[in-house]
């Protein structure tokens, strides 16, 4: 009886190709639960659009974000808050983490200006410069 | 003339086969992962707005349109017309009718000097975009200093 090649083949060593493939599985496993997690802490907001906007490198910098919903209301870290406790939040922060705490206005481009106002007055009462706004390129899009 | 036999080709399909599985286990495992790296979101980017100090601490007189003559600081306010939807800009109270108008008038006066003050005075109804829009115009043009406008009154 003819006996087939390939058993002797597989025989002479270990076979790889199930141990990349498990390998495989498991980095994307890891890759995607990370992305995931990383996309879910941020709130979904249709951003302005601005050519001039810089990648975000930045990532020691103590940072609050507050995102702004096309409705004007305002959320730090999943809950609301209202304008009057921005300065306390702020100042909270900043006694906490230091004078280079950094505010990110993470708005909705169809929330009218006046929602931003009570942000960039408590930022400036508590003494926090670095303000900065998240943006699409409108490049990208 | 000379056949194979059923049993060797059989054996023949059953090794391509065998070889065929692992390489598409691992080209799709390999276009999952390229696709998955390349992320379907769009990429974020940031705007810095540094605010001056006397932003907070003066009570600058936003409601007074400046003089015409006073090229000290570039005034661009932003008006909301609730009944059309649409924003009308004035740079220095030159009305103008589009965001392009802007950037053209803004590019004349950087020739004056990249270092004058650009305020941003939007109307409380304006929506973001369209201020961002105009500060980012006003950093494209070359301003140095673009700041906004607070009422701190509202």
């Amino acid at each position: 009886m003819q006996i087939p090649q390939h058993r002797s083949r597989q025989r002479d060593g270990i076979n790889m190709t199930p141990m990349i493939d498990v390998v495989f599985l498991l980095i994307i496993f890891f890759l995607v639960s990370s992305h995931l997690a990383r996309q879910e802490s941020r709130m979904e907001l249709e951003l302005p659009n601005a050519t001039s906007g810089q990648e975000d490198i930045d990532q020691e910098t103590p940072r609050i974000t507050v995102n702004v919903k096309v409705d004007g209301s305002m959320w730090i870290a999943g809950r609301t808050i209202k304008p009057a406790n921005l300065k306390q939040t702020f100042d909270e922060v900043r006694a906490r983490e230091g004078d280079g705490v950094e505010v990110r206005i993470r708005g909705s481009r169809m929330a009218p200006y006046a929602t931003f106002e009570p942000i960039m007055l408590a930022c400036t009462e508590a003494g926090i410069w670095n303000v900065t706004y998240a943006v699409y390129r409108e490049v990208d899009r | 003339m000379k056949r194979k036999s059923p049993l060797v080709r059989q054996s023949s399909e059953t090794d391509f086969n065998n070889a065929m599985t692992p390489m598409i286990d691992v080209v799709f495992l390999l276009l999952v992962f390229f696709v998955w790296t390349a992320s379907f979101q769009i990429v974020e980017y940031v705007l810095p707005s540094e605010m001056s100090a006397q932003m907070g601490n003066d009570e600058v007189q936003i409601d007074d349109p400046p003089p015409p003559s006073d090229f000290e600081d570039i005034v661009v306010r932003l008006r909301w017309a609730a009944d059309t939807e649409q924003v009308q800009w004035s740079v220095n109270d030159q009305t103008l009718a589009s965001l392009a108008a802007v950037g053209s008038k803004l590019q004349e006066l950087v020739a004056v000097g990249a270092d004058v003050t650009v305020i941003l005075h939007p109307d409380p109804a304006v929506p973001l975009g369209y201020v961002i829009e105009t500060y980012d115009q006003a950093k494209l043009k070359g301003f140095e200093n673009v700041s906004f406008a607070v009422n701190p009154g509202r």
